[in-house]
């Protein structure tokens, strides 16, 4: 069975790997044990101890916090029940001006301020920015994924969360 | 009639009977054990690198039979190997979105009586391009050639290339200006084209008399038909050495194991759960000259995604709340919907072991009736459809990219495919003959970033995973212009950690006509279609139109003055206005005008795409580098990426780390004195829905989503607390 060491993963998580052996990795059979041990390099990651329960992005982790289960910014950050949309508790920027948007595309084509807006989604606490959406003005903000925890560590991990 | 079909029911029953199987057991054809695997699995994947060996020789051999630089240069083809029901078995690399509407064009001849009329038969040529019947759009055209073995009907062999020019309103093979169905071009609407493996002269003359440049499609034609022979005669070969027991035997266990396989990948590489995105198009026709009156001039579409992944490996990809059919060219049809998700899989889970049918059969696709995934009118036009449907897998690539993310197996994320639209042309050659073309060195647009590393450079597009430009020397045969510029766009990949791959951009110069129309409508007005991940920004695709016409370049070039080879990075002033004299045009939305002449000068640019990551992690070597090289402008990494650069002794860019960090920080700061809680925002941007306070299209486009689902309806006013239905569409029935 493939397996690569924690160091070998924590340097591709960091995109720190040599592109050769990075590339190897992508060829290759994938290694079945590859989850607990990127939970495992995210763990060494973070300053807080509730153990880690699923990435749910570059810097955003569903953890259990006592009886509860939630999801944390790297930074230690709490956006509440992982069940929620964590955006409805970050903070927002919203580019939806010429003015605004030239910002971020200094030498290109804009889009139209009146048909897209673009909505930044930041940690509170430290400033992360953890999501952009392109959306017209007035669509509704997006959950962008709502695990089935229960089941992925019951069903395809085997070893089923304490309730 | 058909012969002899492999079992003693004709082949209608036996499709029907083989999806009752599946229906009943959930294998495919009812097979429920590999028996022929679990006795000899070397023998198994032997047998099946043996197909999947001849269609890669097949196609190989025929890109050499045909005419056309998008089949020759950048592989615009591919061939597959099939049961007699016209389920997969094994492909070839190409454009893979056809193996499985090649697969429903057989199963519409089947289910339509063609055992009967026009009867199938040995040496029989089967041609298609009416997406509704099985394919994405008009110039992808499709041949199909049973195989018999010794009197009965154990295959077919199939190929597609997508030709250059297709008969329709404007030149070109994805006729921009199409509105329905009738100005598309040239219909074949599973036609017996050929018998005793010859085309029939009366077709070919059908192609002579009614497309701008049959040489491309009548080759093709050749091509194709040579490939599937080919294979036929493989396929044959290789049954006289295993038997025909074997053959009908392994063949579905083939199937059944890609299914397996794919389940077992999901469950392998993902995380079950719903998941979801969403990205958008703009369309901006208001006084071009062509439109019809029929659909409303400028609009705008919304295209929600969710994804759900069951714990049993299956996924589901549903498009409800997403706009109706119009009457424009980008409509797609369930085939066309169908190949998006198979050539998708083939690029993210089906890369390995036996690529064929079995993975569409381990997912389902929910396409709402009446919306431009599934038209409830037969009559609409799909020449373009991979405008919306690029931009709508590159969703699906970003939802499943999550789950890899939260797997673990963050190698595999990938912001996703973008729109890569095509320039298409027609008039007189520079050889003073009629033409038509399109160029399609669009096949090598910037990839979406991926999780750990840049996106690839003009090297990737959604449809094709062979992405290829082609050489300039080749395409200049072929119109009647002459590059003088093709080169990176800088910023044109989306920003973030890692950005999106960059795209390019060409200029040409008009160059011996009189008369050459030029048309594109692909690109996005007024909103990008893509989008970033996890903090990546998207990139700018909505990209202007820059043209000059009557310039002064040859005046130029005999002074020996400066040209202009790209727009350059003022989006004010662009390189052609600042170097060179003439008119100068710029073009929002689709470019449709008055033909060219020789002296003009014309660019187009491809697109980028979004980036991964939070921008203020990029590194800023890296960066440096994208400086010097015409990726990133200095403004663009000092602006957008916080990184401060110095010039070496060599006036080369260089990071200054020390200053970077610092104004990163500042910079950090800055994000957070802007931002206000989203709660904040909400309860402010309320007023502004309760008014429906947007422009007319906005209005439009909630107004038709909400009238064609309850769903979006629910969501959309239990998000902001408000009447959906009262606010959009006020007085329309419940």
């Amino acid at each position: 069975m493939t397996s690569y060491s924690k160091e070998i993963i924590r340097d591709l998580a960091s995109g720190q790997l040599p592109w050769p052996q990075t590339r190897r990795i992508m060829s290759a059979y994938k290694d079945d044990d590859r989850f607990f041990k990127m939970v495992a390099v995210y763990q060494d990651r973070v300053a807080w101890n509730d153990p880690i329960l699923l990435p749910v992005s570059d810097h955003l982790f569903i953890c259990q916090s006592g009886d509860e289960r939630i999801t944390r910014c790297e930074c230690g950050h709490s956006f509440g029940d992982y069940r929620k949309n964590w955006k409805l508790k970050a903070a927002i920027h919203v580019r939806n001006t010429e003015e605004t948007l030239r910002e971020i595309y200094p030498n290109s084509d804009l889009p139209d301020p009146e048909w897209m807006e673009i909505r930044e989604f930041i940690c509170p606490q430290c400033g992360t920015l953890h999501e952009v959406e392109a959306a017209a003005p007035g669509y509704p903000i997006v959950h962008d994924f709502e695990p089935d925890l229960e089941g992925f560590y019951r069903d395809w991990l085997g070893k089923p969360l304490q309730p | 009639m058909l012969d002899k079909p492999a079992s003693a029911m004709r082949l209608r029953e036996r499709l029907l009977d083989s999806e009752r199987l599946m229906d009943e057991t959930g294998c495919y054809d009812g097979i429920t054990e590999l028996s022929l695997r679990n006795q000899d699995p070397l023998k198994f994947e032997t047998l099946h690198t043996k197909l999947r060996a001849y269609c890669v020789s097949a196609r190989e051999m025929a890109r050499r039979i045909s005419a056309s630089p998008g089949v020759r240069e950048v592989g615009e083809m591919v061939v597959a190997i099939y049961t007699p029901e016209g389920d997969a078995i094994a492909l070839s690399n190409g454009i893979m979105v056809h193996v499985h509407t090649m697969s429903r064009f057989i199963k519409w001849m089947i289910k339509n009586g063609y055992e009967d009329n026009p009867r199938i038969r040995e040496g029989d040529i089967f041609a298609n391009n009416d997406a509704f019947i099985g394919t994405v759009q008009v110039p992808d055209v499709m041949d199909v050639v049973p195989i018999f073995y010794e009197g009965t009907l154990v295959g077919w062999a199939g190929a597609v290339c997508h030709e250059l020019e297709a008969g329709g309103i404007t030149p070109g093979g994805d006729v921009c200006l199409a509105q329905e169905r009738f100005t598309e071009g040239l219909f074949v609407c599973a036609e017996k084209i050929g018998e005793n493996d010859e085309i029939r002269r009366d077709y070919v003359i059908r192609c002579e008399r009614n497309l701008r440049m049959p040489i491309y499609w009548v080759l093709d034609e050749k091509a194709k038909v040579a490939s599937c022979i080919d294979m036929r005669e493989s396929v044959k070969q290789l049954i006289s050495e295993i038997g025909l027991d074997c053959w009908m035997q392994v063949s579905k266990e083939f199937i059944e194991e890609g299914r397996r396989a794919q389940l077992a990948r999901t469950r392998q590489l993902t995380v079950p759960g719903i998941y979801r995105g969403h990205t958008f198009y703009g369309h901006v026709t208001a006084g071009k000259p062509g439109f019809q009156p029929l659909g409303d001039p400028d609009w705008l579409y919304n295209i929600p995604i969710e994804m759900e992944i069951g714990t049993d490996g299956k996924i589901t990809m549903d498009f409800e709340g997403t706009q109706p059919w119009g009457y424009h060219s980008m409509n797609c049809t369930p085939a066309g919907m169908d190949g998006g998700m198979f050539v998708t899989l083939t690029q993210h889970m089906n890369f390995e072991g036996l690529v064929n049918d079995g993975a569409w059969m381990a997912t389902e696709l929910k396409l709402p009736h009446g919306t431009w995934t599934n038209p409830d009118n037969e009559m609409v036009a799909t020449a373009t459809s991979w405008a919306l449907l690029l931009p709508a897998y590159g969703v699906f690539q970003r939802l499943l990219s999550r789950s890899f993310v939260a797997r673990g197996y963050v190698e595999e994320a990938f912001v996703g495919q973008v729109n890569s639209p095509m320039i298409e042309m027609g008039g007189e050659s520079q050889y003073g003959t009629p033409f038509g073309m399109a160029h399609f060195e669009c096949a090598a647009a910037g990839s979406g970033a991926l999780a750990i590393k840049d996106g690839l450079d003009t090297a990737y597009v959604g449809w094709n995973p062979e992405s290829d430009m082609g050489n300039i020397e080749v395409w200049e045969q072929s119109m009647p212009m002459v590059y003088i510029g093709r080169s990176i766009v800088p910023n044109s990949g989306g920003a973030g950690k890692y950005r999106g791959g960059c795209s390019f951009v060409s200029t040409w110069l008009i160059n011996k006509t009189s008369h050459l129309r030029l048309h594109t409508s692909e690109h996005s007005s007024r909103v990008f279609d893509n989008g970033g991940m996890c903090g990546g920004y998207p990139a700018p695709t909505c990209q202007k139109h820059r043209a000059v016409r009557n310039s002064n370049i040859h005046e130029l070039a005999a002074k020996g003055e400066p040209l202009a080879h790209a727009p350059g990075t003022d989006p004010h002033v662009s390189d052609y206005e600042r170097n060179i004299a003439g008119d100068h045009v710029v073009v929002e939305g689709p470019y449709i005008t008055a033909p060219h002449k020789e002296g003009d000068i014309f660019s187009h640019s491809y697109n980028g795409g979004g980036g991964y990551g939070d921008v203020l992690e990029r590194d800023p070597v890296k960066t440096a580098w994208d400086v010097e090289n015409g990726f990133l402008t200095r403004e663009a990494a000092d602006q957008v990426f916080g990184i401060v650069l110095k010039d070496d002794a060599e006036g080369y860019p260089l990071a200054d780390i020390d200053a970077t960090v610092k104004r990163r920080a500042a910079m950090r700061k800055e994000r957070l004195a802007k931002a206000i809680p989203v709660a904040d925002w909400i309860a402010a941007e309320r007023g502004r829905i309760e008014k429906a306070d947007f422009a007319p299209e906005v209005r439009k486009m909630y107004a038709s989503a909400i009238k064609l689902s309850s769903r979006f309806t629910r969501d959309f006013s239990d998000f902001w607390n408000v009447d959906a239905r009262s606010i959009f569409t006020p007085g329309a029935k419940p």
